[in-house]
């Protein structure tokens, strides 16, 4: 009973956050010269109206699930990585380049192009752990440059070396990757693809990594409190290596599913233009780094961004109301993590003994 | 050689350091005081935008200016009562304040103008640009100094203004202590909590200047995400300038120097991907050389860990 | 009489610190306020500071009833403290230290030139001179001290508390502060001085109010006393001793040798420390904290590597190893600050009580939750931890029922050596009884335990042998079948054994 009774306590929050978001929302949609009820009518349809628009929405949060989940072990961890978007790049550039040139069977160059993709994103997230641990370089601040070197790189790569030569349009991407290497259609003629099925799996996974294995046991606590980690035996360094490594490799999996069940080739500029691994520490945030929770916040994010979407073709109302909301909603969420800080100071003072 | 380095490349220098400059300025006065502002990426882009929208509002430069200054104050007050008053992770506040900016400068882009990506109206007058008297007639340095927007040459005031301000003056000092020690500082009676508010107010003043200086500097515009991560580029200054006017003001330099570069580089046969890399690696590698400076202690007392 | 304070009682909830408490003092005099660990002195001082309400009593500044409701009302009065942890910006100035707050300005700017001279002219006027321009941070702490107090002059205090001051001086420098506090009460200042440090106390006060529990336990004019006297009234209680068989210690499980570790600002936190532990004794630490038991700890637990020396733990030299490595070889540890490394507030109490045991209740890798869960509630069950459940969060248990959880943790590693250090602090006399009666148990089986205390009472009750510490160094041993109170106390005082 306690443990329902402490799981509704916590989702108080969250919902209130959602209420507080649409709230704005519902003063832009003002301010545009909107109607309220009707504009977040077509919102709802354009999410989860038919079969279609579900399954659509699906398929977006697709990546932002897998980059969440990767910012939620890393902040589960005690460590703001927030690579996320060029750990994508990487991931979605070299899944791509692995399905086109790697030869073989379809389903194995598949795989090997997922492998590809996840090892992407892991190296370079662990290259920002290592300038950390070694260097002491604010690992903060190194992952979001990193972010903008792997933007350009990936850039650079599609414009001269692996630039898709065929076809009278010059645009800076890669060719087509053979249809036999595509991640499969869950449903005919909808767009939603294997790659949900494997973030799900990514989710149920990483939060049976996190609360049911020793590792997860061991970088839980390293993030509540490191002392107590260092005290109980717990070594530092290599928890926060192994956390940066899969948090990369999720990321890089976002971009390896994207490009071989969605985008079929790697497309410059595809994978940050919709905010994927922005959307994903988002989500992080609203579920305060609960690998299920951000699994859920992740499809509310995307529910909201198809949504918008939806809204724009049908209403007067512009989709950019969606970042409103996304963003109200985060703001407010990081104001209630010091909420909860401050009523534990409080009872904290009571409890102390004084000289 | 000679063509890369010439008197042009140095006035560009001066020209797009100044937002990274001021910016910069502003992260150090909220460094002094013990908040780690990792939001000046968000202010400086609502900062971008409301210079935009002030000219279009007003059709003049100045109110243009003024109205984005309140605007960003508005959003810098904002994390100033999350942070200090909620007593919420600074450094969360901060990624979800570039979170907001980003949001509602987007829609607002939508609902004021009706654009997506980019606004540009061929009518509206950006920033003058001075002619410094005299200055402008010697060789080099009048190339080089001469002929900026105004914002430009306030910034290079206001380092020095800021420099005496922190270390000639009393409500400087008393400024500096509350960073230091703000438990020290509580009991001698210093007001902390006021002192806080007011950098991190006079840091959204600064951060507005950076973006008017981005949207109505040079090319009169808005672009969707324009800051383009100069804002933690400005952190970077900030901490290798140890929170100090003038240091900041050399590290702003450098990053200037380096973006105007890779500007310049795109003339050569590099491929442009490569050249706009530049600033952010010469950012890494600041911070690699740096790395006893960039150890910033307000970082790890703002939260170190993410939980 | 300068000050008087009449009836003071200061309750947090339940909890007295102060019961009716009288304190006054004469202008012009050096008091002193000693008691143990807890005694209650700082929390009187904060009350006549500002930093505190009584929640009974009077104050009297010459003979006019006050109230001080913040610092500043209190330096009004002329009240000064200098606190045990200095209150000082490292990177700023002597001057600027000394002057904040009342800087001298003209138009809004900071004139230094004439702080460094009003601060020269201070040092002058009170013997205490300092260099106005050196950066605070590179004083050796002795100097920081001096800062302290000329800054609460500045400030035009008649009265000054000084916090536990000698507790980071050097010997010299401890010569050079009573030194200057005499020439200064000659120039009519007044002084309370709380500390623990009888023989100082007898070298340098006039009057001393002792302490204990809350209470004052005597007034004594310093001539017409002694510190063997100080000292009963401080700690002598009647004291129940455990009955335990004798110990018949076997081999020793822990060899601490030869180690030092330098700590801040060229001082040693641990100066060539020599102990052993042995199998079924208790060896107890004696002394005030702060005078290096921590880093000993911190030493022998793994979290520091010491400068030099040795730790041989079962006869293996575990110096360099990392903590699990250590805590496998055989050692167990109650941390002496639970909430920063004995657990995780966030995390339930079953998630508090599985570190240190997750390797071992592990199947593939994967945590053996129902295990976890039926080893922590035989626990709460065994030391009545009152807990909503295992899956409460540890922040909401009160501090006495986390740290029975962090006992019962430990205590069930069964190593053949534990470390216990403060182990009943802040708890209540329930669980007292229940983690001592576990401790004897433990020795009794033939666990070498390793006893940190600033409890006497608690070292004397279960200790085998005792050992103090001083400064870093082991200031004393003595079989604890014939150590007193008065030895210890004054050994734990800087005192040093008289022959």
């Amino acid at each position: 009973m306690n443990r329902v009774k402490e799981t509704l306590r916590g989702l108080v929050q969250p919902l209130l956050a959602v209420l507080i978001g649409l709230l704005a929302g519902a003063i832009a949609i003002l301010v545009v010269g909107g109607n309220i009820v009707d504009t977040y009518a077509e919102m709802w349809k354009g999410a989860f109206g038919n079969f279609y628009f579900f399954t659509n929405t699906l398929a977006r949060a697709t990546p932002i699930i897998l980059a969440g989940l990767g910012v939620a072990l890393a902040f589960r961890a005690g460590f703001f990585n927030m690579g996320a978007e060029g750990q994508m790049i990487l991931g979605g550039l070299s899944a791509a380049l692995t399905a086109l040139y790697l030869p073989g069977p379809g389903w194995f160059v598949c795989i090997a192009a997922i492998l590809a993709g996840i090892i992407a994103g892991g190296v370079w997230s662990l290259f920002a752990g290592w300038l950390d641990a070694r260097f002491g370089m604010n690992l903060l601040i190194t992952t979001l440059l990193l972010n903008y070197i792997a933007t350009y790189f990936g850039g650079y790569m599609v414009s001269y070396p692996f630039k898709d030569k065929t076809g009278s349009a010059a645009m800076a991407q890669t060719p087509m990757i053979d249809q036999t290497v595509w991640l499969p259609k869950l449903f005919q003629g909808m767009g939603l693809h294997a790659g949900f099925i494997i973030a799900i799996a990514a989710a149920i996974l990483i939060y049976w990594f996190t609360h049911k294995t020793v590792t997860g046991y061991e970088i839980r606590m390293l993030g509540s409190n490191p002392s107590f980690a260092a005290y109980g035996g717990v070594r530092r360094i290599r928890m926060m290596m192994l956390s940066m490594v899969i948090s990369g490799g999720l990321a890089g999996l976002a971009g390896a599913g994207e490009v071989l069940g969605t985008q079929y080739r790697f497309l410059d500029g595809s994978l940050s233009s919709a905010s994927y691994a922005w959307s994903g520490i988002m989500a992080t945030l609203l579920a305060r780094s609960h690998p299920l929770g951000t699994a859920v916040a992740a499809i509310l994010l995307a529910a909201l961004q198809t949504g918008a979407m939806g809204m724009e073709r049908n209403t007067d109302v512009p989709l950019e109301v969606g970042s409103v909301i996304q963003a109200v909603l985060t703001l407010f969420v990081s104001a209630q993590i010091g909420y909860s800080f401050l009523k534990r100071r409080k009872e904290k003072k009571s409890n102390a003994t004084t000289v | 050689m000679q063509q890369l380095f010439d008197a042009a490349m140095f006035g560009s220098t001066l020209r797009i350091m100044t937002p990274i400059l001021l910016a910069a300025l502003g992260g150090a006065l909220c460094s002094r005081v013990g908040l780690f502002n990792v939001g000046l990426e968000g202010l400086v882009l609502i900062g971008a935008f409301s210079a935009i929208v002030g000219n279009y509002l007003f059709g003049n430069v100045l109110l243009a200016v003024l109205f984005s200054i309140i605007i960003v104050m508005l959003f810098s007050a904002l994390f100033a009562f999350i942070s200090i008053n909620l007593k919420a992770n600074a450094i969360v506040v901060g990624i979800s304040l570039n979170f907001l900016a980003a949001g509602l400068t987007t829609f607002a882009l939508r609902a004021i103008f009706d654009v997506k990506g980019a606004y540009y109206d061929k009518n509206m007058v950006g920033l003058p640009k001075w002619d410094i008297p005299l200055i402008k007639d010697i060789p080099w340095v009048g190339t080089v100094f001469s002929g900026h927007s105004p914002l430009v040459y306030l910034g290079i005031i206001i380092v020095i203004a800021l420099q005496f301000y922190l270390f000639k003056s009393v409500s400087g000092f008393r400024l500096r202590s509350v960073g230091e020690n703000p438990i020290a500082a509580q009991s001698i009676g210093i007001k902390v909590r006021g002192i806080q508010y007011g950098a991190v107010l006079m840091c959204g003043v600064l951060c507005a200047l950076a973006g008017a200086q981005l949207s109505l500097g040079q090319v009169t515009m808005f672009t969707e995400g324009m800051t383009a991560g100069r804002g933690f580029i400005a952190l970077v200054a900030t901490m290798l300038g140890q929170a100090n006017p003038l240091g900041v003001m050399g590290s702003s330099v450098l990053f200037g120097f380096m973006e105007a570069l890779s500007i310049r580089l795109q003339g050569f046969s590099l491929p442009t991907h490569f050249t706009m890399m530049l600033p952010y690696i010469v950012t890494l590698v600041a911070m690699f050389f740096f790395k006893d400076r960039t150890y910033a202690q307000d970082a790890l007392k703002a939260g170190g860990s993410s939980r | 009489m300068l000050l008087e304070m009449e009836h003071i009682t200061k309750k947090y909830g339940s909890f007295t610190a102060n019961k009716d408490i009288h304190f006054n003092l004469r202008e012009g005099e050096i008091h002193a306020l000693v008691g143990e660990n807890g005694a209650g002195k700082t929390t009187l001082m904060r009350m006549l500071y500002g930093m505190e309400q009584p929640t009974s009593g009077t104050i009297k500044v010459r003979g006019r009833e006050v109230s001080f409701a913040t610092p500043s009302q209190a330096m009004a009065s002329g009240i000064g403290m200098v606190h045990q942890h200095f209150m000082l910006f490292p990177s700023f100035t002597v001057a600027e230290n000394i002057v904040i707050g009342r800087e001298p300005a003209a138009a809004g700017v900071f004139d230094r030139k004439k702080a460094a001279a009003q601060v020269n002219e201070l040092g002058r006027q009170y013997g205490m001179p300092v260099d106005p321009w050196k950066k605070v941070g590179e004083c050796p702490l002795g100097l920081q001290q001096r800062v302290e107090i000329l800054k609460v002059l500045h400030q035009g205090a008649d009265i000054i508390i000084l916090d536990e001051p000698s507790a980071v001086l050097t010997p010299l420098e401890v010569k050079e502060l009573l030194a200057n506090m005499k020439s200064l009460a000659k120039l009519g200042k007044t002084f309370v001085i709380i500390t623990h440090k009888l023989q100082e106390v007898m070298d340098v006060a006039d009057r001393i109010t002792v302490l204990r529990d809350g209470q004052v336990t005597g007034i004594l004019e310093a001539k017409d006393t002694t510190v063997e006297e100080l000292s009963r009234l401080m700690v002598g209680r009647e004291l129940v001793r455990m009955d335990k068989p004798a110990s018949v210690p076997g081999e020793a499980v822990l060899q601490v040798e030869a180690v030092q570790l330098s700590g801040a600002k060229d001082r040693s936190a641990l100066k060539d420390i020599h102990m052993k532990v042995r199998k079924g004794e208790v060896v107890g630490i004696a002394g005030i904290s702060g005078n290096g038991q921590s880093e000993l700890i911190q030493v022998i637990a793994g979290l520091r590597k010491p400068d030099g020396g040795r730790v041989l733990l079962s006869g293996q030299d575990t110096t360099n190893w990392p903590v699990r490595r250590i805590r496998e070889h055989g050692l167990a540890h109650i941390p002496e600050d639970r909430y920063m490394w004995g657990a995780a507030k966030d995390a339930s109490v079953k998630e508090n009580g599985l570190m240190g045991h997750h390797h071992r209740l592990q199947k593939r890798g994967m945590i053996k939750a129902k295990a976890a869960k039926v080893m922590v509630e035989s626990w709460i069950k065994q030391f009545s931890i009152k807990t909503g459940s295992a899956e409460t969060k540890a922040q909401f248990l009160s501090g006495g029922n986390l740290q029975k959880l962090i006992a019962a943790r430990e205590f069930a590693q069964d190593t053949p050596f534990l470390i216990a250090a403060e182990p009943t602090r802040g708890v209540d006399i329930g669980a007292m009884e229940t983690i001592h009666a576990e401790l004897l148990r433990k020795r009794n089986e033939g666990a070498g335990i390793l006893l940190i205390s600033s409890e006497l009472s608690e070292i004397l009750q279960l200790s085998d042998r005792i050992i103090v510490m001083y400064e870093g160094e082991i200031a004393g041993e003595l079989p604890a079948a014939e150590a007193t109170e008065e030895q210890i106390s004054l050994l734990m005082a800087g005192g040093k054994e008289r022959v």
